[in-house]
This record gives C-alpha cells, sequence and structure tokens, in this order.
C-alpha cells in the first residue's frame, strides 16, 4: 500500500531534519535551522497526504474508519501531533533549538512503526469495541495531550543543558548560547505541560464517555485509566508546586521529565498490564 | 488540613497506591497464590491489596483529599474574590512610578487629541475602561479578564461535584450481570463482586443472538434482539449492540459477552445397505432404531469434543445388551490422520452396533447473550463536574486578569504618555499588548 511505503520514507525525512537541528544546534548557522524546519515540514506534509490516503483506501476496502485504530497507526499520528505541534511552538518562540530535542521522539515512533518485525501496518477491520463515534475524538485528545507532555519534557532536558552553562564559566559553549534564556525555557515548560493537561483531561473525559456507552461504566480501574490518572495526579501535582508553592527551574524541568516517564508507561508500558484497553497490542 | 503540601502529600499516595492496584492483579488472590507465603497473602487481604480502588483505605485517601481541597479553596477564595470585585482607580500614582524608559513617550501632539485616541486604541481590545479628568493629567485604565481570579474554584468545584457522583453512583447504582439463552426471559441479575442476585422490576427476553464477521474472520457485530416486557406487556424492544446499549427505566443493557451450548444435532443413521436415515435430536431424546432392534439415548452433544470437533455420544440398549460410542461429524478426516482408531476404539466406532452405522450430519447451537445490566444515577452529576472542570481549565490556562494604566500630562511643552500594566498570570501577553500600544503611538 503506497501510504505504508510514503510512512516509512517520513521515517527518514524525520531523521534528515533531526540531524539538520543538531547541526543548527552545534555550529549556531541559522541556515541549518531554515533548512531544518524545511524538512521537517516536508516530512508533516507527506505525513499528513499518507494518513488521508490511509484513511481514502480503508473506504475503498469497505471498513472505513479513520486511522486510530492498532499499534501501528497510534504509533504513525503520535509522531503525526508531536511534529505538528512542535511546528506550531517553533513559530510561536522563533527558536528552533528545540528540534533537537523533539523530533528525534517523532523519529523514533515512526521507526518503531516501520521497521519492528511485529507490527502490522495493514488497515484492519474495527472490531465492535472500537465501532463508536468517541474513536476519534479520544484518540485525538489523549494524543495532543502526549505531543505536549513530549514537547514540555524536550523543554525540561534543555533546562538541565543550559544548567551546564553555570559550570562552563564565563565562556560557554557555542550551544548553550542559542539555547533560550532559563526564564523563558522554565516558562515554556509551564506552558506546554498546562496545554498537556487540558489535552489529557478532555482524553479522559473522552474517553469516559465512550466507556460509558461500550463497557458499561465511565470508569472501571482498567491499568491505562489507571495509569492516565496517575499521569494526570502527577502533572495536577507539578502545576500546585507552580501556582501555589512557586516552584520554579531545575525542579518544574524535573517534573516535566518524570511526567513525561508516566506518559510513556501510559501509551506503552501498559499494554505488558492485563486490561480492556488491549487493542493495541497487535 | 489547610496545605497544599498535603495536597502534595495526597497525591503521591494515591499515585503508589494505583500503581500497586495496576501491578498486584486486582480480585484475583489466586493468580500470585503460588508466589508469596500464606502469610504475606493474608496480610494483602487484610490490607485488602486485592481491591485497592474500593478498600477503605483508598476511598479514605479520595476523602481526605476531598477535604483538603474544600479547605484549600475556602480559605484562598476570600483574597480571589476581593481581586475579583475591586476596581481600580485610573489614577492610581504608585503605579506610575519606576516605568522602564520604553513605557514613556513623549509626542508633540495636543493631550486631548491623544487621549481620545488612546481611549479607542484600548476600546479595541479591553472592556472595562475608565477615565479620569484633572488638573494633572487625563488617567485611562482598562481592564479584561477579571474572572481569571476565579477559574480555579470552578476547576476544584468541577472536581468535587465528580467525586460527588461518583459517590451517588455508588451508594444508589448497581453494576450486575447476566447470561440470557435465545428464546428465554429473566428478570433477575448477579451483581458484580457479590453473591446476591437483584431482581428488576420487568422481564427481559432474548429474541435472538447473532455475530457477523469480517471476510478475514474477525468479529464484526455482536447483536443482540431484546424484548422488555411487563405483565406480559411490551415496555420496549430492540436490537442491542457493543456500543449502543438500551436503556430502560434507567437501567442500562449492554452487550458484554457470549455463550453458545449445543442444543440439538442431526444424525444419520445406515441399516446395512439401507439407504441412510436422518433423524433430528436433542440431549435424552430417546428412539427405536429402524427395524427394532434396539433403543437409542442422546446422552451428550459437544460442540468440540477432545478438539476434534462437534460430537454426540449414544447410549443403545438391546438384546445384545448396552452399548455406548462417540459418532463424529468430521470422521473421515479423523480415520485418515488416525488409521485404525475407529478398529482399535470401541468408543469411537460409529460401526460398533452392528448392522447400524452411526454419522453425524450437523449440531446445533444456541446461543447465549451475556448483557451487563447497570443503573448509575450518578453519571449526569459526574458530566455536569466535567464541564466544570473543563469551563475552569479554560479561564485558568487561557484566561489572565489584564489591567492597562494610561496617564497623559504635560511635560514642558510635549504631551508626556506614561503606560503601566498589570496581570494575575501572563506577564508575556502584558507585555505583548503594552508593546502594541506603545507602537500605535
Amino acid at each position: 500500500m503506497i501510504n505504508t511505503v510514503i510512512l516509512s520514507w517520513v521515517t527518514f525525512i524525520y531523521l534528515a531534519a533531526f540531524v539538520l537541528y543538531l547541526i543548527r544546534t552545534i555550529r549556531g548557522k541559522e541556515f541549518w535551522g531554515s533548512l531544518a524546519s524545511i524538512t521537517l515540514f516536508i516530512g508533516l506534509a507527506a505525513q499528513t497526504a499518507a494518513l488521508i490516503l490511509r484513511w481514502i483506501e480503508s473506504y475503498r476496502m469497505g471498513i472505513g474508519h479513520a486511522p486510530l485504530s492498532n499499534f501501528y497507526e497510534s504509533l504513525i499520528f503520535f509522531a503525526w501531533t508531536v511534529v505538528l505541534l512542535y511546528l506550531v511552538f517553533e513559530w510561536r518562540i522563533k527558536n528552533k533549538s528545540l528540534g533537537a530535542f523533539v523530533v528525534p521522539i517523532a523519529f523514533l515512533a515512526m521507526a518503531f512503526a516501520s521497521l519492528s518485525p511485529n507490527m502490522n501496518s495493514r488497515i484492519q477491520p474495527l472490531i465492535p469495541a472500537l465501532q463508536s463515534n468517541w474513536l476519534t475524538s479520544h484518540v485525538v485528545t489523549c494524543f495532543m495531550g502526549y505531543a505536549a507532555f513530549t514537547i514540555a519534557c524536550g523543554f525540561g532536558i534543555m533546562y538541565f543543558i543550559k544548567g551546564l552553562d553555570r559550570h562552563a564559566g564565563s565562556h560557554p559553549a557555542s550551544m548553550l548560547r542559542f539555547l533560550p534564556s532559563r526564564g523563558i525555557l522554565d516558562e515554556l515548560i509551564y506552558q506546554s505541560a498546562a496545554l498537556g493537561f487540558v489535552f489529557l483531561t478532555l482524553g479522559i473525559i473522552t474517553g469516559s464517555v465512550w466507556a460509558h456507552n461500550a463497557w458499561g461504566s465511565y470508569w472501571s480501574w482498567d491499568p491505562k485509566e489507571t495509569w492516565s490518572l496517575i499521569t494526570w495526579l502527577v502533572y495536577a501535582a507539578m502545576l500546585h508546586t507552580r501556582l501555589v508553592r512557586e516552584w520554579r527551574g531545575k525542579r518544574m524541568a524535573l517534573m516535566a521529565v518524570i511526567g513525561f516517564a508516566c506518559v510513556l508507561f501510559t501509551y506503552l508500558g501498559v499494554n505488558y498490564l492485563p486490561g480492556l484497553h488491549s487493542y493495541l497490542k497487535s | 488540613m489547610s496545605s497544599v503540601k498535603l495536597t502534595i502529600a495526597l497525591f503521591i499516595i494515591i499515585v503508589i497506591a494505583s500503581i500497586l492496584g495496576t501491578v498486584i492483579p486486582q480480585q484475583e488472590a489466586d493468580v500470585i497464590a503460588g508466589r508469596f507465603s500464606p502469610g504475606m497473602i493474608s496480610l494483602f487481604r487484610e490490607l485488602q491489596l486485592f481491591n485497592i480502588y474500593h478498600s477503605t483505605w483508598f476511598i479514605g485517601l479520595m476523602l481526605l483529599l476531598s477535604i483538603n481541597l474544600v479547605v484549600c479553596s475556602a480559605n484562598r477564595l476570600p483574597a480571589s474574590w476581593k481581586l475579583y470585585r475591586k476596581i481600580s482607580a485610573p489614577d492610581e500614582a504608585e503605579i506610575f512610578a519606576d516605568l522602564p524608559s520604553d513605557r514613556v513617550i513623549l509626542v508633540e501632539r495636543p493631550l486631548k487629541e491623544e487621549a481620545m485616541k488612546l481611549e479607542g486604541l484600548l476600546k479595541k481590545k479591553y472592556k472595562g475602561i475608565r477615565r479620569k479628568d484633572t488638573e494633572e493629567g487625563t488617567f485611562i485604565n482598562s481592564e479584561k479578564g477579571r474572572f481569571s481570579h476565579l477559574g480555579v474554584y470552578v476547576v476544584h468545584l468541577g472536581v468535587l461535584v465528580i467525586l460527588a457522583g461518583m459517590i451517588i453512583g455508588f451508594f444508589f447504582g448497581f453494576d450486575a450481570y447476566v447470561d440470557v439463552a435465545e428464546g428465554e426471559s429473566i428478570d433477575k441479575v448477579k451483581l458484580q463482586g457479590k453473591t446476591d442476585f437483584k431482581k428488576l422490576d420487568f422481564d427481559v427476553r432474548c429474541d435472538r443472538f447473532s455475530i457477523d464477521y469480517y471476510e478475514d474472520g474477525t468479529p464484526k457485530v455482536y447483536r443482540s434482539d431484546l424484548t422488555f416486557l411487563r405483565d406480559g406487556k411490551i415496555l420496549q424492544q430492540g436490537p442491542i449492540f457493543v456500543n449502543r446499549p438500551a436503556t430502560v427505566e434507567g437501567i442500562r443493557f449492554y452487550q458484554a459477552n457470549f455463550s453458545s451450548v449445543p442444543s440439538g444435532a442431526v444424525i444419520g443413521i445406515r441399516k446395512g445397505r439401507d439407504r441412510a436415515l436422518a433423524v433430528r435430536v436433542h440431549i435424552g431424546t430417546e428412539f427405536d432404531l429402524p427395524g427394532n432392534e434396539g433403543r437409542a439415548k442422546i446422552i451428550r452433544i459437544e460442540e468440540n469434543f477432545m478438539r476434534i470437533g462437534p460430537a454426540v455420544k449414544l447410549d443403545i440398549q438391546s438384546a445384545k445388551g448396552n452399548v455406548q460410542f462417540w459418532i463424529f461429524q468430521n470422521i473421515e478426516q479423523i480415520m485418515e490422520e488416525n488409521p485404525g482408531l475407529v478398529e482399535s476404539v470401541p468408543l469411537f466406532n460409529p460401526g460398533i452396533f452392528e448392522p447400524y452405522v452411526f454419522s453425524l450430519a450437523m449440531i446445533q447451537t444456541k446461543y447465549y447473550t451475556g448483557l451487563q445490566v447497570t443503573r448509575d444515577p450518578g453519571v449526569p452529576v459526574v458530566i455536569a463536574g466535567s464541564f466544570l472542570l473543563v469551563l475552569g481549565f479554560m479561564i485558568v490556562f487561557f484566561y489572565a486578569h489584564q489591567q492597562v494604566w494610561i496617564r497623559i500630562d504635560m511635560q514642558g511643552k510635549n504631551t508626556r504618555i506614561s503606560i503601566a500594566g498589570k496581570t494575575n498570570k501572563d506577564t508575556v501577553g502584558l507585555n505583548r499588548e503594552i508593546a502594541h500600544l506603545v507602537e500605535n503611538i
């Protein structure tokens, strides 16, 4: 199928974009940054086209549904939301240094989807449990949340790297000069984590509405539900410590990284626990 | 009780408890019974570790969190309310002290003209605009997003309403399960996690259960046609599907499961060289063999006997005595794969009762539909709480109280414009607004 061929090419485009962002960070020349942004944008456009083609293809097969129904499709969509949200942030903050931290995650998700031997990349029909109008809104809101948390984690790591600046004395390494100041990074960590928190909340709510119609209960303590609550509580703690106890800087950066670890476990780790969300295993 | 430290501590404890709940198999103590000593297992039981989310201590934690939430909010609300109600004067002198130089602009146009223009500019983006003309100059004060001081209370109220909804569901709702055979009806359902039944005040009849498959063999549709009756009168009738439950008098019926049991079979009987005779049978059916040489009884019907397919067990009484044997639907395949089996194992020999040879044409199965039956009067409350939660987030994260003060006075022959601002969260946005104003002057 043409869409999977395009998607495996997109994997390499994202790798190229990552390398360009890295060169830009090390060499400090904006030329590389512009090239990286253009490459990434081309990758996103190609991926969007592939997703639309896949959607159309499923209708031609008579089993039409949005390409959000199995593990392969979820990884692809995760990469798509990360790149999309990253480009929005890059455009808003007019600084390209985050690319070297976030684009590799999109690349890894794409590589995992395209190269893993056990991955089923075929378009499969929807089993009865997934035949719901809530599928799209649930998956989209959750993954927008995951993407925003990915970006918050990227800013968090940048914050730690920027912190090396101090130890480097009065001549900071050139790559550190191009990172935004710690104050701005702190603000960006907060903004992206808050955005993720709102989307995660929407994801949990849409999931509950769906569960209420499919499983007979809006909350059944299925491991994925529980882990999404754990993630929600971690970010709730992060936002409270900032807004009420005025934690800033290093602590926020650390919380962003811990939160992202919870996100990864909610997304991937939970599949190794028994539960109702098992469609993601194939 | 009123500290955020306690809130964070409770978050951490709830997180750890929740993680434990995903690691320890819930409701199935036997699964890990082998891995720990009996003492440990009984300790686990004592601590309700096999049912963490419904344990007394977990519910206690949630209750503690709710109390903490109420106390924290109540402590902070008066201050926020004051900020929400406070009306700033246009000419607060101290606000203009120590302004950075890029926020004080000198122009040569007359004061009145500038005041008009600036008021117009502010009107585009701000709502509450107050103007005061004094001897010292003209003061304009404008603001927006006053309600953002209250956003956090909307969020907290949302959380409390959701928890209240869960409590309502816990006390006034139920969660039950029932299997209904096609053609039969029930009026009792088994409560989940308990041993007792709940009687419904109407009957539920399963008219039909069916499964559709996609071309590749994965299931496409599970469907039960249900009729709900009271005193023989139909209350409601229609199909339910996964994701499309039926609601009858506040009770929801979900397609949760299905099972099938063999209910009958068609067997073939051939005597010597005569033509085979087809007989439709059920478990327990007794009939005389053609020619009256014996009486057959069907004692078992299996859908998949010993994993070699459908089979029926016969018992034949005759003058020669009593004989029992199995007849298989896939007999040809079985004989091909296991040469000599039929001859050496009389129990599997369809021709053991000579001169008859039996065969199994097909078996019929009867479906049971597995219905989850729930009632949860807390759901509308939880939905209302969710709306509040999301509304509160919108206010907290996407709105800020922004106030801008402008002073226009004379400095020598020039008109001096000073711009000051104040915000409760969005400093970046405020600076952008002020920069925009400066640009327009």
